[in-house]
């Protein structure tokens, strides 16, 4: 069993990637990209099944996500305008609905993380998401395809590659409890008081921090939803709740066993006055956002959809000390990386 | 002194001085003692804040309180000016306030300001557009960057006092300041010891409900045209290349539900800095000052109509805004970290404003000015001028700690604020 937040200076959760050559030759680092493409390929039938289409996203944009908790985008010189990489594929997953009503990709996204975050074992600069969006759906459906989607994933795993699970010394016990029971919901003020209980100074109005969030996935046996995340907290495209608009509805889901978040998603703002007015609510100038409010003025659909982040969702399969562990060229927040 | 800097309207000739000679010009000249009678009428009032005047009383329990506790009688020296300012240790109360983009925060004016701030301990604001309009990483070093600011700062800061608060408005978003400052090594010294914090920028003094102004050139307009509206003034041919433009950035929009998710999301997304918000002297700002409190606002800077560096029409310097005095009379009651801004330069002002409920007070024109005088010391003697008077009158009223002085220690002659 891990011992996550506990480490010791051997462990590679501190100590960092090694040169990309042993990295790669690594045995572990094998098993894990192993297992990583077993996983994309039960997600993409899975998803496939359920009559979605793969839509391949842009990499650089006028704009991009705007992001939480102080991640920084990536400019490029795009003829003279600055342009930027993608921090996630959220406005153009919106406004691929127009063409199809379920979507998926597997999208890279880059965001420059405050360097505090490299200790929390979780976070890479580089990184990919399982991106899913469901038209004329609600957050419920959404959070019904993403548990699907990981029971089906994981049971791929057990059923025909369990030697990788071996080789990589992960107890399969945890992963085999899961494919047949529902995830737990949590709503958000419910995990802040389990917080508070705890001791944990959780601030009502934010994010579950990165500590707490480890401090709550330890005490479950199976991946749970934290829903209600407070508005302020979360992106201008999660949708407020119209009777409680102080509440997003949105959700996370969280590995158990000390993982952490895999995944975030959302049911999503898409009438024009509301974007431009939770927009500003983001304290961004809607201006640049021009083409996608075009879009959304002219119409796209209501929707919800979810991001899955396939390193993450890797290392806890895995049972990886560290998400940098799922890629193989892995870039963490201040450090420098090929 | 530069040829540049002057402060029209402003007491500019007191604070070069003060800049210049130091404490002694908090007293008559010295050269007149024994041979002139003072007293005979003080100068005519700039607003209603000025008109007030400190009125001690006869009894005090509050002297008597600390002569118990010190054993002796107690002194004006014995005040403590020492003052919690929106997360940040000040040995006074008084905070530097930003200066913005415009052409007199340049030219190393800025940067002797950082350098005294620092070794006063002094919170130090830096301005909107600041990365925007010069540059976000100097290459070339030059003073003014956001980056060398800090740096320039962090050199001669004592440990655990002052900090550095980075504005950001909505047009500086699209640079996004805030980001790139919290993964910037530079900053970690700060953030490590908690005195980083982030400004949203509302409003200012001099330009109520209107968005930043300043005067580029042409060169400099090409390269913000992408980002500002620029435009040229009549009378103003075209083709002059050696004419200036007008570049104006949006103020941005508020709701009460604006301000207050921005504000949670400040909170959220930089859990290591203080969230400070500064507003403009609107009518509303009782209101304002209240949901950026419940928010979580660590501080709220009021920056009076008599506020301001920047470039301003002159209708908005002249009729726009609420005095600072009267902002605060309306928000008598709030339990905000509110901070003043407007015309601050020396202690009765500052003392009659932090009475009236202000936490501390912020150099804004006084600041460069005393800078511009005397570019290594001049800031420092004007704060040494201003903690001076701010001992005298604390204790005149028969307190010791500033933070104590209330509305009872003043009287409001019949004027019009």
């Amino acid at each position: 069993m891990l011992t996550l937040g506990n480490h010791q200076k051997s462990d590679p959760a501190i100590a960092g990637p090694p040169a990309p050559g042993d990295h790669l030759a690594d045995p572990r680092t094998r098993a894990a990209l192993r297992l990583q493409h077993h996983l994309l390929i039960a997600g993409r039938e899975y998803l496939t099944e359920a009559g979605f289409v793969e839509l391949l996203p842009p990499v650089i944009g006028p704009v991009t996500d705007p992001g939480v908790r102080g991640a920084k985008q990536v400019d490029v010189d795009y003829y003279g305008h600055r342009f930027k990489l993608a921090t996630s594929g959220i406005l153009y997953k919106q406004a691929s609905l127009t063409a199809f009503d379920r979507i998926f990709n597997v999208a890279a996204n880059v965001r420059l993380e405050p360097p505090e975050v490299c200790s929390t074992a979780r976070h890479l600069v580089e990184f990919r998401q399982l991106d899913v969006e469901l038209a004329n759906a609600g957050r419920e459906e959404a959070m019904h395809v993403a548990e699907g989607l990981v029971k089906h994933m994981v049971r791929r795993i057990l059923d025909q590659h369990s030697a990788l699970l071996d080789e990589l010394g992960r107890d399969q016990e945890p992963l085999r409890l899961l494919v047949d029971l529902p995830f737990p919901v949590l709503p958000h003020p419910v995990a802040v008081t389990a917080l508070h209980r705890r001791n944990y100074p959780q601030n009502p109005e934010a994010e579950i921090e990165w500590p707490a969030e480890v401090l709550l996935s330890r005490e479950y046996d199976l991946p749970f939803f934290v829903t209600d995340y407070p508005r302020g907290s979360r992106g201008f495209y999660d949708r407020a709740d119209e009777e409680n608009p102080n509440v997003l509805l949105n959700f996370d889901l969280l590995a158990p066993e000390g993982f952490g978040e895999i995944s975030s998603g959302s049911e999503r703002e898409y009438e024009y006055a509301k974007v431009v007015t939770r927009l500003r609510e983001t304290g961004e100038n809607p201006a640049k956002y021009a083409w996608y409010l075009d879009m959304v003025r002219s119409g796209i659909p209501a929707s919800a959809g979810f991001g899955i982040g396939v390193e993450r969702l890797t290392r806890w399969i895995a049972g990886l000390e560290a998400t940098w562990q799922a890629t193989a060229f892995p870039k963490l927040p201040g450090v420098v990386a090929p | 002194m530069s040829d540049l800097l002057r402060a029209p309207g402003f007491p500019e000739e007191e604070v070069r001085a003060r800049a210049r000679d130091g404490e002694r010009t908090v007293f008559p000249a010295a050269d007149s003692y024994g041979t002139t009678l003072y007293g005979a009428g003080a100068p005519v009032p700039a607003d209603g804040l000025d008109a007030l005047r400190v009125a001690p009383p006869l009894f005090m329990p509050g002297r008597l309180g600390e002569l118990v506790q010190l054993g002796r009688e107690p002194l004006f020296s014995d005040v403590d000016l020492d003052t919690d300012i929106g997360g940040f240790r000040s040995p006074v109360p008084v905070f530097v306030c930003a200066f913005g983009s415009t052409r007199v925060a340049n030219d190393g004016l800025a940067a002797a300001a950082s350098r005294q701030a620092a070794r006063l301990g002094l919170p130090m604001l830096v301005g909107e557009n600041i990365a925007p309009v010069h540059g976000y990483r100097d290459e070339a070093e030059l003073a003014g960057t956001l980056i060398k600011r800090i740096r320039l700062y962090l050199d001669e800061v004592p440990d655990g006092m002052g900090g550095v608060v980075v504005q950001q408005s909505t047009e500086d978003a699209d640079a996004e300041v805030w980001n790139h400052l919290y993964s910037d090594p530079t900053v970690e010294p700060l953030l490590k010891t908690g005195r980083l914090g982030f400004e949203l920028k509302v409003g200012q003094g001099a330009k109520p409900g209107l968005g930043g102004m300043t005067l580029v050139d042409r060169a400099d307009g090409s390269r913000l045209a992408e980002q500002f509206r620029l435009s040229t003034l009549n009378g103003v041919a075209d083709d002059d290349r050696n004419a200036s433009l007008v570049r104006s950035s949006s103020p941005g929009t508020f709701t009460a539900d604006i301000l207050r998710h921005q504000i949670r999301l400040m909170r959220n997304n930089y859990p290591r800095c203080r969230t400070w918000v500064k507003l403009f002297p609107g009518r509303d700002v009782a209101e304002a000052v209240a949901v950026a409190h419940a928010a979580g606002a660590d501080a709220v800077t009021v920056d009076g109509a008599e506020g301001g560096t920047g470039w301003a029409p002159t209708s908005f310097l002249h009729h726009v805004g609420l005095p600072l005095g009267e902002c605060l009379v309306r928000l008598s009651d709030t339990p905000a970290c509110l901070l003043a801004s407007g015309r601050m330069w020396e202690g009765a002002r500052a003392a009659k404003a932090i009475a009236l409920g202000a936490r501390a007070v912020g150099l804004g024109r006084a600041a460069l000015l005393a800078v511009d005088e005397d570019a290594d010391q001049g800031l420092l003697r004007l704060v040494r001028c201003l903690a001076l008077e701010l001992q005298m009158l604390t204790s005149a009223v028969g307190k010791y700690r500033v933070g104590l002085l209330s509305p009872d220690d003043l009287w409001r002659p019949d004027v019009p604020t």
